[in-house]
């Protein structure tokens, strides 16, 4: 190339600048450039790759802690490489402890570990879980998909600029501060007007998560909604359907992807969510009696895990089933994390914007 | 254009700098000692106050307290994550094999007497409970506060989280080997404890003497009621000791060693009773 | 006959069409709703807390509170606050006179020894006197009677053997061999407390004693301890009610007396309040409570007081006094570290995202790992910062193993990457392209348009962003929970020496204050408080990110 740049003839009269070098060099011809620019992408592809390495060691260091928790090098007959009756023996042992503790974990009701003979059933923890996420979705669903119809279509221009920042503000204000309200404020209101027995349980618990998933859901739809664009509305109008026809028949089912992702994100917020369940959910690790009893205390998998951390010791039986639980937890919002960014990549591809 | 380049030189001449300086105060920060204290939420208080009194004695010193539960002070002292670990029972067995595990040796100091108190809203009409009634309440087996002769209202049953020394006594006192029941609502702290009750007409839970005031009523326990007198002589059945554990006796003339040894001087004991716990010595 | 014909009028909507169009009105209905129930619930979670919050700064402070300021913090007018003291010193003595005449009665345990302390000094100034021995014996037996017989008359309960036995002791008030001695005190005592049996009801004195330790301990609370007793060791206790709503509530509890008696067996016991006069109706305690109801005002002196000092002043006993000045330090330090962490990362894989990356397959898992990173669970993002930061990689480097500000800085840091990295984006995105071909006509290399036109043009976005982050990380508790955090301890300063440390911060010491610390129930303002500081905090940031972006948005709309 520098050859065929060197043969242009034309050299501009006048020209303050002589241009007696080529335009574009080869590497070797500037060997710093070449290497500067080269090593600089690499440079900066490492340092973007942190990201990469910060995930993997999140996965490493708690999977590390895990997985101490499923085996158990002391409980296993001596393995003897050499003979396969042994192996066979010892991989038999091997498999079926992991099978029982993973089986206590998941399907034991006793959350006992720091009694005498401790117990790992976590399954009332799991289920806490789910009731907490699943009232406050059952809650924050309905309204912020219908808050965000009204956002995208139903409000004039001024009004959807002063909603937009409380929105924002909703989903600012720290989980501590939701926590301190759902205990101080919440909790004794529930007791003295609805007459429960416990103002800290479930329903509060959902119902306080429910404020804190409303502005993702309303956000990350808004988004969806928008991106359907006018045309559809417009060709719905003409056709003789009411707002609230074209709404419900038309955009949502065009918006469907960004709308799940936006339930999912909402659903990730609230799983994951410590602090408010911790103070305001009772923390009584049970299945509550008649199962749609929500106003009975439950324990959620974050509480349990910032509530016992502080009193295990390292490398005990107690801290490995945090961890394991923790391991749950991960893999659980990762697996959500990825069904999110498939539905949001057909939202793109529709041509909306990544919220 | 130029200004602008001076100024980022300069920028980063000071940031160089300031670097440096803080990577050598790092590393020679040896001026302020600091110590950490964790642990018990019934003697977090207790501790809390001590810290206060001997910073202000001693200002090169700077204690931090944290409260989450007993059994978070044993572990962070064995961890080596704290000096001195607040407990409101004494160490396990198994704790201390994982202490000698990591090389630590957990010396007990008995800093003050308390009761487990166990308490219900002022407008409940019981007044005396004995030990059975009290694990059967809280194994589940008695569900209505008219078993007992009170009104017709369910039970809600606090208890201390599995953390707290206060649970570890209570279970040990009153439980027995009976495991409590999944219905028992769990609170992290004394303070948390005593709100609930305060709170609730039906609830019943126990916290240390220090927490009691007018706003929850405490019954007696199989006759005796929770008092100084009773607990100091151990006639009231559920007291215990409240420790400070470190590692090792701390060396004679440390800051430490003032720290552990602050509650035998006056003051120390005079901290211990304003807290409204019992103090060990008649001073 | 008129005959009703079916509607065929083009121009009004048939019944179907009316019943689409009330869907279409509830609907619409229902959306708006939704919007109100949103706006309802930032209210009704903000307002209170805010409201309440706000009255840890604005308030009524009364004497006790400048005498506090004065003592331990150095503020205000010392020769305005000590005419102060002499006036509210004035007022509240005869409280104390009237306190004191009606306990003497009551206090049985301080009669029984002030008699044992008088028959000690009696003996005692015996032997100064250099007395002879049969006449010392003789007196201290006497006196050991006198001793006896005032015991007896103090524990009895009935009005006519109390009245016997202090007989039996003012019997000997003549005794030449008793002037001038020790041994008058007895007499002295004894009449007082032969007025006290006339008037006060000795059967009830049980009851009394409950209620006068009640009574007692409220005037504690009110004025702080009397004026010549020693200084009680916890700071709690050396001021009275600093506040005037604190005083309201221990005024309440001086005036009345809370009793829960039963309506019904079998049923929970009612509270019913009964006045203190009526409680110790016919005593001479009676006329303290009018007193004191009338004069409080002047025995507390309060002032509307605006306390902007709180922000920055250490608490006092466990946050009982003082201000929120270590959170507020702890959580800027922790914050602007983690930032200082995470900024040039997110800013550099930003840049690469937009400017040199492609979208293939590496890339994609890139972009896949940041979205993973933005939505684990912030208790996970807590025991990776244990695990790796705390026991793990920090040891490494020679700092001690234990919670620092550095490892919640770090760990905080990872928290807020992803935002950054995203703002970022965004913000180098929506540099107009022109600026970026016009950069490179001229012929700036690639690096150089980047930082010298790109980078400069995304700032104000890049800048939202941090804001949002550090919004995000002064608010987060559950990563700072096991690496960095403590209830009670200020921040070393300078800040270098206090990065090994750990730190109180808003977020972990608002948890703390709502269900861990035993005083905060009796100081609700500031448990409000501290979470109105963090509130304030994470709105003014948040309201700063808006603004910067609407001007931004108004810029690029103006291109």
């Amino acid at each position: 190339m520098a050859q065929a740049a060197g043969t242009v003839e034309a050299r501009p009269r006048g020209a303050a600048a002589a241009f007696d070098r080529p335009l574009l060099l080869t590497p070797r011809e500037n060997l710093a450039g070449y290497l500067g620019s080269h090593l600089g992408r690499a440079a900066l592809f490492l340092v973007t790759a942190t990201s990469v390495v910060a995930v993997l060691l999140i996965f490493v260091f708690i999977i590390r802690e895990a997985v101490a928790f499923f085996v158990n090098p002391a409980a296993l007959p001596p393995l003897d490489w050499t003979s396969t009756g042994s192996a066979f023996a010892w991989a038999r042992a091997a498999l079926s402890f992991i099978v029982a503790r993973l089986a206590e974990l998941l399907a034991g009701t006793q959350w006992y570990p720091e009694a005498a003979s401790p117990e790992f059933g976590a399954l009332a923890i799991l289920v806490g879980s789910l009731y907490v996420t699943g009232g406050a979705l059952l809650i924050a669903v309905p309204v912020g998909l219908l808050g965000a119809v009204c956002l995208s279509d139903i409000l004039p221009f001024g009004a959807r600029q002063a909603v937009k920042p409380v929105v924002e503000i909703l989903a600012a204000i720290p989980s501590v501060a939701y926590g301190f309200f759902a205990v101080l404020v919440l909790a004794p209101w529930m007791q003295e007007h609805l007459h429960l027995s416990t103002g800290t349980n479930a329903l509060n618990a959902a119902i306080i998560l429910a404020v804190m998933a409303i502005p993702t859901i309303v956000s990350v739809s808004e988004d969806s909604l928008t991106a359907a664009g006018r045309e559809l509305r417009e060709a719905s109008y003409a056709c003789g359907a009411t707002r609230a026809e074209t709404m419900v028949q038309v955009v949502i089912p065009a918006a469907h992807s960004g709308i799940i992702a936006a339930v999912i994100l909402g659903m990730m917020r609230a799983i994951g969510e410590t602090m408010v369940v911790w103070m305001a959910s009772g923390n009584a690790a049970q299945i509550p009696s008649p199962w749609w009893d929500l106003t009975q205390s439950v324990r959620t998998m974050t509480a349990t895990i910032a509530g016992e951390m502080g009193e295990t010791v390292q490398g005990s039986d107690h801290y490995r089933a945090l961890f394991a639980i923790g391991l749950l937890l991960l893999a659980f919002t990762f697996v959500l994390n990825l069904i999110t960014e498939h539905f949001l990549h057909r939202v793109r591809r529709a041509g909306g914007t990544s919220p | 254009m130029e200004a602008r380049r001076i100024a980022v030189v300069a920028g980063l001449v000071a940031g160089a700098t300031l670097a440096a300086w803080a990577a050598f105060a790092v590393a020679s920060e040896a001026s302020k000692q600091t110590l950490q204290i964790e642990g018990s939420t019934t003697v977090g208080p207790i501790a809390e106050a001590f810290a206060e009194a001997f910073m202000k004695a001693n200002p090169n010193v700077q204690i931090t307290v944290k409260m989450t539960g007993s059994g978070d002070g044993a572990a962070a002292l064995i961890d080596g994550r704290c000096q001195i670990a607040t407990m409101s029972r004494f160490m396990k067995p198994a704790e201390y094999q994982k202490a000698v595990e990591k090389n630590v040796t957990p010396c007990p100091h008995a800093v003050a007497m308390d009761g487990v108190c166990a308490v219900v809203h002022p407008s409940n009409p019981l007044k005396a409970i004995t030990r059975v009634q009290l694990r059967d309440i809280y194994a589940g087996k008695i569900t209505n506060w008219k078993d007992l002769g009170g009104p017709d209202m369910p039970i809600v049953v606090i208890s201390r989280d599995t953390s707290s020394g206060t649970y570890e006594v209570f279970a040990e006192k009153v439980m027995g080997k009976d495991k409590m029941s999944e219905k028992v609502e769990y609170v992290n702290s004394n303070p948390q404890a005593h709100a609930r009750i305060k709170t609730t007409a039906g609830a019943i839970g126990y916290v240390g003497l220090g927490f009691l005031d007018a706003s929850v009523k405490a019954l007696t326990v199989d006759g005796v009621a929770p008092s100084r007198k009773t607990i100091a002589t151990g006639v009231y059945p559920i007291s215990r000791p409240l420790f400070f554990f470190t590692n090792g006796y701390p060396e004679l003339g440390s800051t430490l060693h003032s720290l552990c040894t602050f509650f035998l001087t006056e003051k120390g004991q005079e901290i211990i009773e304003a807290k409204g716990f019992v103090p060990l010595t008649n001073y | 006959m008129i005959r009703r014909r079916p509607s065929t009028d083009p121009l009004r909507p048939g019944r179907l069409l009316r019943l689409r169009g009330a869907v279409d009105r509830i609907f619409t209905g229902l959306a708006s709703g939704s919007i109100l129930l949103i706006a309802l619930a930032l209210v009704v979670v903000l307002a209170p807390m805010l409201w309440r919050g706000a009255t840890a700064v604005l308030f009524r402070g009364t004497v006790e509170f400048r005498l506090m300021q004065m003592q331990k913090f150095g503020r205000g007018n010392r020769a305005d606050l000590a005419v102060e003291l002499v006036q509210v010193a004035e007022v509240r003595q005869p409280v104390y006179g009237m306190l004191d005449r009606f306990s003497r009665g009551i206090a049985t345990d301080d009669l029984e020894e002030e008699a044992r302390r008088l028959y000690r000094e009696f003996g005692k100034q015996l032997d100064r006197r250099d007395t002879p021995a049969q006449e010392r014996t003789e007196l201290r037996s006497l006196a050991k009677h006198l001793r006896d017989d005032f015991t007896e008359a103090v524990e009895s309960t009935d009005k006519a053997a109390a009245r016997e036995a202090l007989g039996r002791v003012l019997r000997h008030a003549d005794d030449p061999r008793l002037k001038g001695t020790v041994a008058e005190g007895f007499f002295r005592t004894a009449q007082d407390y032969g007025h006290i049996v006339d008037t006060v009801d000795l059967s009830r004195r049980a009851e009394y004693a409950k209620a006068l330790g009640e009574v007692r301990d409220a005037i504690r609370a009110l004025f702080g301890p009397r004026p010549g007793e020693p200084r009680p060791p916890l700071v709690m206790d050396q001021y009275g009610a600093t506040r005037w709503d604190m005083a309201e509530r221990q005024l309440a509890r001086l005036l009345t007396a809370e009793k829960w008696v039963e309506v019904q067996p079998g049923q929970p016991l009612q509270r019913i309040e009964v006045p203190r006069e009526q409680q110790f109706a016919g005593t001479d305690l009676v006329p303290l409570f009018p007193f004191v109801r009338e004069r409080a005002v002047e025995m507390l002196d309060p002032r509307l007081t605006f306390y902007w000092q709180y922000f920055i002043d250490d608490s006092l006993s466990g946050h009982y006094f003082g201000g929120v000045g270590p959170e507020i330090l702890g959580t800027l330090l922790i914050t602007v570290l983690a930032i200082l962490f995470a900024l040039p990362l997110g800013v550099v894989s930003a840049a690469y995202l937009v400017e040199c990356a492609g979208d293939g397959r590496v890339v994609r898992l890139i972009r896949t790992c940041i979205n993973t990173l933005a939505g684990v669970p912030s208790i996970v993002f807590g025991l990776f910062g244990l695990a790796f930061f705390v026991i793990f990689l920090l040891p490494k480097f020679g700092f001690p193993q234990g919670a620092s500000i550095l490892a919640g800085a770090l760990t905080l840091g990872l928290l807020v990457l992803p935002i950054i990295i995203r703002a970022s984006e965004e913000a180098i995105r929506s540099v107009p392209p022109t600026y970026k071909e016009a950069a490179l006509a001229l012929g700036a290399s690639r690096l150089r348009c980047f930082v010298t036109v790109t980078l400069p043009a995304a700032l104000p976005g890049i800048l939202t962003g941090v804001i949002l982050s550090v919004s995000r990380a002064a608010g987060e508790t559950a990563p700072i929970l096991f690496t960095a955090a403590v209830a009670i301890g200020s921040t070393a300063w300078p800040p270098w020496s206090a990065v090994t440390k750990p730190t109180c911060t808003l977020a972990y010491s608002s948890y703390h204050i709502a269900v861990g610390d035993r005083l905060a129930a009796l100081v609700p303002h500031n448990q409000y408080g501290m979470v109105m500081t963090l509130i304030l905090l994470v709105l003014i940031l948040n309201i700063a990110a808006i603004l910067v972006r609407s001007r931004v948005a108004k810029r690029l709309r103006g291109q």
